[in-house]
């Protein structure tokens, strides 16, 4: 009997379901045909009431942000916006994805925009679970660059090295920097080359290490290596492949001097002089060490990490930004996307557009040192100056020497594998050849 | 006066090696509280200072946004919202398990049946399978049919694992109650219902409140259920807290949420220690 009225339940809300996933599939698809105006976007938005971002809640600076300009701001939209805090984006991917298993549909899940980048992005696209190309089709769209003949469309493009195909916007735009912490290093020994900071560590063992891959930074760091190292001198160029165009046995070529270099670094890092190296495993983590000063330099994504470091005091005074490596300071953009399943995807339009807006960009750099993602060439004079206004200011570098050793990131396809041969030859220390492991974990993530 | 009699009463008591004891127990009880409370009011507190470098109130006035305190009791760290939830959710799971278990515990420990010991094992189960497992397999379900979500979806997450803990504690209890003073006082003409309220209740009263005091401190401990079920959308203090702490180093206004994160069931504690010792025990057992 409770079967039966369960059973029965379900159907019936799914009859009254499909009604309305008709009506507002049909809005999908006009607005992706670009036959709905904005105007129109807009009415919807407010009918729908109200629309949930789920970003990392990690950080007091953009809850707070979130909270006193966003709310207000998309209030005046006729939109309640209800910012979801998460301990990890994954998490939000999951519940997109279990959404999505049983059976709900645009307009019936509970996500309707999530703070993304690289991986999670990627298993949304394989997923099938994305809402499709609205990113160039706002009004605020013209604020990014879409021409692929502009190389420097290439971080609107592609998301490490996958197509975004519109299916997220830019928000923010990242550099990898490293900090040094002055008061324990002088001037002349900062390392602007793997092959400097080797011979740093040997006179003083112990005191750098970075993140532990899989976390993005820790990758990050190990794609910094294996560009240094190219064998054939071309950095980063041929990681914008998949494993499929590149090859299995062409990657552990390209990648094997990167990796023996870092197991060579091994025996140098934090604690390795007294028993085995310590790798921490975020963020907030690696921050700890290079306040407490148990490490001299930290290797992370922020262009203004210093400033807002010191201004929050997670970071040691003395802390200053500089070049390292030189040539290959990987930089990349991270971005809002909208899922497949969106309860209020015409809110969630209207979001995005506003947090492309350059009011929002500029208090967001304000508030909580993120850069722009919006391009500022495609800016007025006027948006630039309110933008390099608003910046916390770079330390210790300048705006053009980061420019000039800038690299592309590596494509999502090549960091899984590359983050499983860090895995098997550091962590594990296996002794098996490196075109080995890389075949073996080629094979299972093909699985 | 009362501080004297008890100071004489420890002197008097307890030998030298009990009263280091008693000073050790309680340094490890109130000792992790000493550098969260100093981390709290910290702007930068780095090793090896003993104390914090630089204060949270000189850079007060310095800081565009809120640090440390004034974030904690601002609105955007949300810890007013959390608490809320949480005993509002606590005090819910807390009366439907007992309106379930007091039955049920009546029944175990005064019938007999066939299967009794199987069936009593078989509650206990909750407690063995892993959280984990129960969450994610319950969330499949509960987005099926529109609970994922809810309030009323962690309310009844959250009496997964609290039943079988209050039933072990009320069957206890039971047991330790005859039937005679029941029979008693229904020789005496008391009707079902006055036997239920007037004896049965006021001598099940002790254990009534420490189960439900168990249970409302289990209720409120509970993050990964709550995170599931709760999906990111209802929040509770230990889902807050781990937001805020999951990088492994604690800031200023994490140590502030840690605080106020103990302050519910410090209070509460407070409230039934004192009602276990002095109504229950005086009122009910009449000595």
């Amino acid at each position: 009997m409770k079967k039966l009225l369960i059973s029965l339940s379900l159907s019936v809300s799914a009859i009254a379901s499909s009604a309305v996933a008709d009506e507002v599939t049909d809005f999908r698809d006009g607005f992706l045909k670009g036959e709905v105006t904005w105007s129109d976007v807009e009415t919807r938005a407010k009918s729908e009431g109200e629309v949930n971002l789920y970003y990392w809640g990690g950080s007091d600076p953009i809850n707070i942000w979130m909270d006193q300009v966003v709310t207000p701001a998309l209030a005046e939209l006729g939109v309640k916006f209800n910012p979801v805090r998460i301990t990890g984006t994954k998490d939000a991917v999951d519940l997109v994805l279990a959404e999505k298993g049983a059976g709900k549909g645009l307009g019936e899940g509970s996500v309707d925009a999530i703070w993304l980048n690289g991986e999670n992005f990627a298993t949304l696209k394989r997923q099938d679970a994305l809402f499709g190309a609205f990113a160039d089709k706002m009004p605020n769209s013209q604020f990014i660059e879409w021409n692929p003949e502009d190389p420097r469309s290439l971080l609107n493009l592609r998301d490490f090295g996958v197509e975004t195909n519109a299916a997220e916007v830019p928000w923010s735009g990242e550099q990898y920097v490293c900090a040094v912490n002055t008061s324990r290093v002088d001037k002349g020994n900062v390392p602007g080359t793997f092959a400097e900071l080797k011979t740093y560590l040997e006179a003083n063992p112990g005191k750098f290490t970075y993140v532990k891959p899989p976390h993005y930074l820790g990758n990050t760091f190990v794609q910094a290596a294996i560009y240094a190292h190219n064998p054939d001198g071309t950095g980063g160029e041929p990681f914008q492949n998949s494993i499929d165009e590149l090859g299995v046995e062409e990657l552990a070529r390209l990648i094997t001097p990167g990796l023996e270099y870092l197991k060579s670094l091994e025996p140098l890092l934090l604690g390795a002089q007294s028993g085995s190296a310590r790798y921490p495993e975020d963020n907030t983590a690696l921050d700890g060490l290079f306040l407490n000063g148990e490490i001299d330099f930290s290797c992370k994504f922020g262009l203004y990490a210093v400033a807002v470091g010191l201004s929050n005091g997670t970071y040691p005074e003395g802390a200053e930004a500089f070049v390292f490596p030189e040539g290959n300071m990987i930089k990349n953009k991270n971005y809002l996307a909208i899922p497949a399943n969106a309860p209020n995807p015409a809110a969630a339009l209207v979001l995005a557009n506003y947090m492309t807006s350059v009011d929002s960009q500029v208090t967001k750099l304000k508030f909580t040192g993120m850069p722009a993602g919006v391009d500022p060439w495609k800016l007025s004079e006027d948006d630039v100056k309110a933008l390099t206004e608003a910046s916390p200011g770079l330390v210790g570098v300048t705006q053009a020497e980061l420019d000039a050793n800038t690299a592309p990131d590596t494509n999502a396809t090549l960091v899984d594998v590359i983050e499983a041969t860090w895995l098997e030859y550091i962590e594990r220390d296996s002794s098996d050849q490196i075109e080995t492991i890389v075949q073996r974990a080629a094979d299972n993530l093909s699985k | 006066m009362a501080r004297q009699k008890f100071k004489r009463a420890l002197n008097s008591r307890l030998s030298p090696f009990q009263k280091i004891y008693l000073l050790l127990v309680a340094g490890f009880i109130v000792g992790p509280f000493v550098p969260l409370l100093i981390q709290s009011f910290a702007f930068r507190w780095a090793w090896p200072d003993l104390l914090p470098g630089t204060w949270w109130l000189e850079q007060r006035e310095k800081s565009l946004l809120p640090l440390a305190w004034d974030y904690v009791i601002s609105p955007y760290s949300r810890v007013w919202e959390a608490t809320l939830n949480t005993v509002f959710i606590g005090a819910v799971v807390t009366v439907i398990c007992l309106l379930i278990c007091l039955p049920t515990a009546r029944v175990l420990a005064r019938e007999e049946f066939k299967g009794k010991a199987s069936f009593e094992f078989f509650l206990s189960m909750p407690l063995i399978v892993p959280e984990a497992a129960i969450g994610i397999a319950l969330l499949m379900i509960f987005i099926k049919i529109g609970l994922a979500g809810s309030y009323l979806g962690i309310i009844l997450v959250h009496l997964i694992p609290t039943i079988p803990y209050m039933i072990r504690m009320l069957t206890a209890v039971y047991q330790g109650l005859g039937r005679d003073f029941e029979e008693q006082a229904m020789i005496l003409g008391a009707s079902r219902w006055q036997i239920l309220r007037l004896v049965t209740l006021p001598m099940l009263l002790p254990g009534v409140v420490a189960g439900a005091l168990f249970t409302f401190l289990v209720s409120t401990n509970i993050f990964l259920l709550t995170f599931f079920l709760g999906q990111g959308k209802i929040i509770t203090l230990p889902t807050l807290l781990f937001s805020k702490i999951s990088g492994g180093t604690l800031d200023a206004s994490a140590a502030g949420i840690t605080l106020v994160v103990t302050i519910p069931g410090i209070i509460l504690l407070l409230i039934t220690e004192r009602f276990i010792k002095e109504e229950a025990f005086g009122k009910g057992f009449g000595n």
